[in-house]
């Protein structure tokens, strides 16, 4: 826009006009002011209005908002669930990102060489991916019910006895069925971005290599990993901020049970503020839960910058 | 709406996108029979005037059943009542009064799904018919019909003119200024007589600090049903008298219903399993069942010094019984929800469970008659089920809906008339008999009804077993936190079924009691459990009936 309205002044008189350039500001702040306002209203005024919670009283079980100090905070960071919900989040978030991005590679790897019917393989390998993450979990609940889901009843077949797995409410059981689900659909998310990378790898590097007589697993870590290492940064970063969110299939397989050995931090943040309603608690708690995040975010986005600069 | 209502829904949605998918239709097709008017209220002895008729033909909104069926019969009394009196009846002041207000809107909040079907297809529309008063239903999830009118006081907005709440919600939200209380609209518009007609558990219920702060308007008491085939077949009869030396006979005490449930897995299993319970995380049966089996063994919430009195003996023996009974139940008990037991009964796969009123309609094959209902499978233990008060003798009213004004009310007048001929005797015994519905009985005149007596071969023995719980019935704990001490109990028994030590599972849940009480105020807290446990049903030894006011029929 600045470069544009510089332009026209020049144009316009072979020298730069004042009003001109004042009027393009204008007119350029004008176009920005709706946008801007709207952002003001639905983001920063939430924003600052949280910050006023924090230290008041705002629950729907005690009338008034008196000033509270940090005591909203000390009744989070001194509550055991919400301690333990935040080791759940990091749990399960490490070990479904992990999983999804060594399968996610490993199948990218698989289908990054054209042949008949990949097309077909990747469209169907990515349809989890628009399914709601609500649907996923009520599916997998079907899938996984003791007794009358199929799967204890096929691996009883595949085992020759009687399988009585209670996946939904036994640990470490339900940890395994929370993870299969997102495992299952998000994997095609690492694969999709990771399949983008290998394809965009110049196929001569692999033909010089080829040629140098180097085996493929030398390829892999000298050749395919350095390339990749961008996009791996970038679909890991992406999903971890994905994952740390986890709530919806939670919500639905397990309802945080047995007791409260399911309750990922958003989990914790919605029953707090949502089911008991502490809301100036659960402002607290999110806080918190914001700059940990904040500080895991930081961190990969510098290794994503700095992997892209190589 | 409770959390049942809202996987009910859930459910519903599911089984709708099933019917879609078998080119079934899935919309439940309500039959508009509002020409049928006339005929109706003949058989109710009772005249239209051609202005009326002319009026409520020519809006045709509200869906009316067949006037020659129990329903449509009372639907036609509720009408009658309304519009020719008695006069001095709540139904008749309410409608004469409203008509100064015709053209206002009120937003009504309802649970989401079943629960407002009522207000959009029966008791909105006639309402609008009788006075010209619209109505807005706003839907809301359980735990939004909590927060969302606090929301909207705050903000005073006037969003809501009635309210659908727990009762275990009013202590906070009259103190809060949420909602308004009725004693002068009472005096001045109610026929007082019609208060006298709730039954004595669910009068006092919307009563807090000397005034009335709603209308109590759904009667969610736990029963008993069971299957009375099983219990008399002979066989079964004679090898549990070889095994216990004693009688097969309906479970009156908890000991005795795990004994009972386990013997008849042991006899029956696959075919039929002893019990069934929801027990899944958040179904809410967890934090119900233990509250009304620990108070019947004796226990009490707390302790004078407001500490939480929870584990202790009688808190482990509540829990072993509950662990007891889930062994004997049908597998996967701790994975149901209400709805997929209610799947599992009406299939015959389980000969007792203990649930809200619902049952009894669905079991006779009742409800299922309304497409709405359609999520639920057909009855195939029509004409089998016996009804008795849970063991233990002391039934849960899980949750419960009381009708109250919102304070920030554009109408409060308005809206306080159509709550008083909501829930008038006539008109509320038609809403509660609305196979869709989800409103319980919870009047004396609804216990003691011939035409409800009339839905189904044994509703009177239905109604009564009801009136009889509802004597000897206990509440949920009315006061500030009561979300809190329910979350903590549900995930106390969670824990137990995954395997946790019952003490040690106590011993947490108490120390989150405890916290929560520290957190709203010992003293205020204590207050208001003194406050709740003066009324009936707060514990076993007040129920309606030890106070030597129970409803006999």
């Amino acid at each position: 826009m600045a470069g544009s309205a510089t332009a026209v002044g020049t144009i316009s008189g072979g020298r730069h006009l004042p009003s001109a350039r004042q009027s393009d500001r204008r007119f350029k702040w004008l176009l920005v002011a709706p946008a801007a306002l709207l952002i003001l209203a639905i983001s920063i005024y939430p924003l600052l209005f949280s910050i006023w919670v924090l230290f008041v009283n705002y629950d729907f079980q005690i009338p008034g908002h008196a000033f509270v100090g940090l005591k909203n905070f000390s009744q989070v960071i001194f509550d055991p669930v919400a301690r333990y919900s935040l080791w759940v989040t990091v749990v399960l978030s490490v070990i479904n990102v992990t999983i999804e991005f060594i399968l996610g590679l490993a199948i990218a790897m698989a289908l990054a060489k054209t042949f008949r019917g990949r097309g077909v393989i990747i469209s169907i390998l990515i349809v989890p991916l628009f399914i709601s993450p609500v649907i996923v979990g009520q599916v997998w609940v079907l899938m996984l019910h003791n007794p009358f889901g199929p799967t204890n009843y096929l691996l009883g077949q595949l085992l020759g006895y009687d399988v009585t797995i209670k996946w939904l409410t036994q640990f470490p059981w339900n940890f395994v069925a929370l993870i299969l689900a997102d495992v299952w659909q998000w994997t095609p998310f690492m694969f999709v971005i990771l399949l983008a990378g290998l394809t965009s790898i110049p196929p001569h590097v692999y033909e010089a290599a080829e040629l140098d007589g180097v085996g493929p697993w030398l390829t892999f870590w000298n050749i395919t990993l350095p390339y990749l290492a961008p996009m791996i940064f970038l679909a890991i970063t992406f999903r971890l901020l994905d994952a740390v969110r986890l709530f919806d299939t939670i919500f639905i397989m397990t309802g945080g049970g047995p007791g409260t050995s399911t309750y990922s931090a958003s989990f914790y943040l919605y029953t707090i503020g949502f089911t008991q309603f502490h809301l100036s608690r659960a402002t607290a708690g999110a806080w918190i839960f914001m700059v940990l995040t904040l500080l895991v975010i930081i961190f990969l986005v510098r290794r994503l910058l700095k992997a892209e600069t190589r | 709406m409770n959390e049942r209502e809202r996987r009910d829904f859930n459910a519903g949605l599911a089984a709708d996108v099933d019917a879609w998918l078998r080119g079934e239709p899935t919309r439940r097709t309500f039959i508009k029979r509002f020409g049928q008017m006339a005929g109706m209220l003949a058989v109710a002895g009772g005249g239209l005037s051609p202005a009326f008729v002319s009026s409520a033909l020519a809006q045709a909104q509200v869906q009316l059943e067949d006037p020659n069926t129990p329903l449509g019969k009372a639907q036609a009394l509720a009408l009658k009542a309304s519009t020719e009196g008695p006069t001095d009846g709540s139904a008749f002041r309410a409608v004469a009064a409203a008509k100064q207000f015709a053209g206002a809107n009120l937003n009504m909040t309802y649970e989401a799904g079943l629960q407002a079907l009522d207000p959009r297809n029966f008791s909105g529309p006639l309402w609008e018919q009788l006075t010209g008063i619209k109505s807005t239903v706003v839907e809301l999830p359980s735990p939004d019909m909590y927060s969302k009118p606090i929301a909207e006081h705050i903000a005073r907005s006037g969003a809501y003119d009635i309210l659908d709440l727990q009762p275990q919600w009013t202590p906070a939200l009259a103190d809060g200024g949420v909602i308004a209380p009725l004693d002068d609209y009472i005096a001045k518009y109610m026929n007082v007589a019609d208060l006298e007609d709730y039954h004595p558990l669910y009068k006092a219920l919307p009563t807090y600090k000397g005034k009335i702060w709603g209308f109590f308007d759904d009667g969610d008491m736990f029963a008993l049903y069971y299957r009375k085939d099983i219990f008399e077949d002979p066989k079964l009869n004679e090898a549990y008298q070889a095994k216990f030396n004693k009688k097969l006979e309906v479970p009156k005490t908890w000991e005795d219903y795990a004994q009972v449930a386990q013997f008849i897995t042991d006899q029956m299993a696959p075919n039929v399993y002893g019990a069934g319970h929801f027990r899944k995380a958040a179904s809410p049966g967890n934090q119900f069942d233990f509250m009304q089996q620990f108070r019947s063994n004796g226990g009490a919430f707390f302790d004078e010094n407001m500490k939480a009195s929870i584990a202790n003996d009688i808190g482990v023996k509540t829990l072993n019984n509950m662990i007891a009974a889930n062994k004997a139940s049908i597998p996967g008990n701790e994975e149901l929800d209400a709805v997929s037991l209610w799947v599992a009964w009406l299939q015959g796969k389980v000969a007792m469970i203990y649930s809200w009123p619902p049952t009894g309609r669905m079991s006779a094959g009742y409800s299922q008659s309304d497409k709405a209902i359609s999520f639920i499978p057909q009855s195939s233990i029509a004409g089998k089920v016996g009804y008795a008060i849970v063991p233990g003798g002391n039934p849960e009213h899980a949750f419960g809906f009381n009708k109250a004004l919102a304070a920030d009310s554009a109408n409060l007048e308005a809206a306080y008339l159509f709550m008083q001929w909501a829930c008038s005797p006539p008109v509320s015994l038609a809403r509660c008999m609305l196979p869709y519905a989800l409103r319980d009985p919870y009047r004396i005149s609804h216990f003691k009804s011939d035409l409800y007596g009339q839905l189904f071969p044994s509703a009177p023995e239905y109604l009564a077993n009801l009136n009889a719980s509802a004597n000897v019935g206990l509440l949920d704990p009315i006061m500030p936190g009561a979300q809190d001490y329910q979350l903590s109990l549900d995930r106390m028994c969670t824990s137990v079924w995954a395997g946790t030590d019952p003490m040690e599972a106590l011993k947490t849940a108490a120390a989150e009691w405890d916290a929560t009480t520290e957190n709203l105020g010992v003293d205020s807290q204590k207050a208001f459990y003194l406050e709740f446990l003066k009324l009936p049903g707060a514990t076993a030894a007040n129920t309606v009936e030890k106070l030597g006011m129970a409803v006999k029929l």
